[in-house]
């Protein structure tokens, strides 16, 4: 009898996990194209200039340095 | 033969002795985009006003690359709850960057307070191209992202767009005849729950352009332009929202002269405005911006200089 009750219990927990899984998978999807989100628009803020100014010095022709910071 | 080519001032619209043009309807022109459906109009009366100081300067480094520096100073408008309009006094400093090539275009401007605008248009292959937009901040849940991919075919294009906030949009403008286009657009905003469905049609000749727009949340607008010469056009554009009956109908012209182009309004809410920019010299430009609200008693004035290409 108590291994009946056992097995119940077992069950119970068994079928009780198996829809949290479920729920558990989309829900991790979910926060992590959040995180990648958050993470992307923190990358773009502070990189897009940077981005744009690497690009430019380094097409033909190549502008220097100096030509970048001096206000001429 | 001169005989047989008709004076320009008698067009004669039913019978074209001398050239009958047959439109070959498998060749007609690719028509303009559709966001920019309403572009003459647009242009004509939609300057970008200002109030207060604007000074502008873009350094070239090379044919594609450049950057730029803006100092802006002025009173901005808050928005309030009130009918006043509340104005607090603000300057900044932008710095921008741009690379401009005929496959990559990319564009970025970065304020003091750390507000990033970006733009990248890049040509993906012949006729698709990618175009991002995106207007970031510091504040959490106040920027915005919007990634569009344009497929251009002979006659038609159609745009996919698909923005943060779960925006989806699709559009496509088809050219019916060689002067008129017709278009539509849907799209679908998931934050919100809302959908719309809009037409829009483009009838342009050398002379003039003449656009509609109709959508389901609401909004109808016309507009008008009509190249009376080279060097002036007039524009009449009308703004009718018919869930919130609210109409804004406006008339403006537009002088584009060798040293300086003028643009002036005047709006059914009361307001007149005009936005000047001369060539004082090559590479020198003198802003002028003047907006007067009657209604609201809200006067904007603006100068500025811009440096540089």
């Amino acid at each position: 009898m108590s291994s009946k009750v056992v097995l119940k219990t077992k069950g119970k927990s068994a079928k009780g996990s198996k829809p949290s899984d479920d729920k558990s998978t989309s829900k991790i999807l979910k926060e992590w194209s959040t995180w990648t989100m958050k993470k992307a628009k923190v990358i773009t803020h502070y990189g897009f200039i940077p981005l744009v100014i690497f690009i430019g010095m380094n097409s033909e022709p190549k502008p220097s340095i100096s030509q970048l910071l001096s206000p001429i | 033969m001169a005989t047989h080519i008709p004076p320009p001032a008698t067009p004669s619209p039913a019978a074209e002795p001398t050239k009958p043009e047959k439109v070959d309807y498998f060749d007609l022109p690719c028509p303009i985009p559709y966001e920019e459906i309403h572009r003459e109009a647009m242009m004509s009366l939609k300057p970008e006003h200002f109030e207060g100081m604007r000074f502008d300067f873009t350094k070239g480094l090379n044919q594609k690359f450049s950057l730029s520096h803006s100092v802006v100073m002025g009173p901005t408008e808050v928005p309030s709850q009130s009918a006043e309009t509340i104005k607090i006094p603000t300057a900044n400093y932008e710095f921008g960057a741009n690379f401009i090539d005929p496959k990559l275009m990319l564009f970025g401007r970065i304020l003091t307070d750390g507000r990033l605008s970006a733009r990248v248009k890049c040509d993906l292959s012949e006729n698709l191209t990618m175009k991002a937009n995106a207007q970031l901040t510091n504040e959490p849940h106040m920027s915005h992202g919007m990634f569009n991919f344009d497929y251009k075919g002979s006659d038609y294009r159609t745009q996919l767009q698909l923005g943060n906030g779960g925006l989806i949009g699709a559009s496509y403008i088809q050219s019916v005849t060689p002067h008129l286009s017709l278009g539509g657009e849907v799209f679908w905003a998931g934050q919100h729950r809302k959908s719309g469905l809009g037409y829009a049609a483009r009838y342009n000749t050398d002379k003039m352009v003449a656009s509609g727009q109709i959508a389901s949340t609401g909004m109808v607008v016309l507009g008008y332009v009509q190249k009376v010469s080279e060097k002036v056009s007039l524009a009449t554009d009308m703004m009718y929202n018919y869930m919130s009956r609210d109409v804004t109908a406006s008339f403006g012209y537009d002088y584009i002269l060798r040293q300086c182009r003028l643009r002036g309004k005047i709006d059914s809410n009361g307001c007149t405005s005009a936005f000047l920019e001369e060539r004082l010299n090559m590479g020198l430009n003198f802003i002028l911006s003047a907006e007067i609200d009657h209604k609201k008693k809200d006067y904007k004035f603006g100068f500025g200089m811009t440096v540089g290409e």
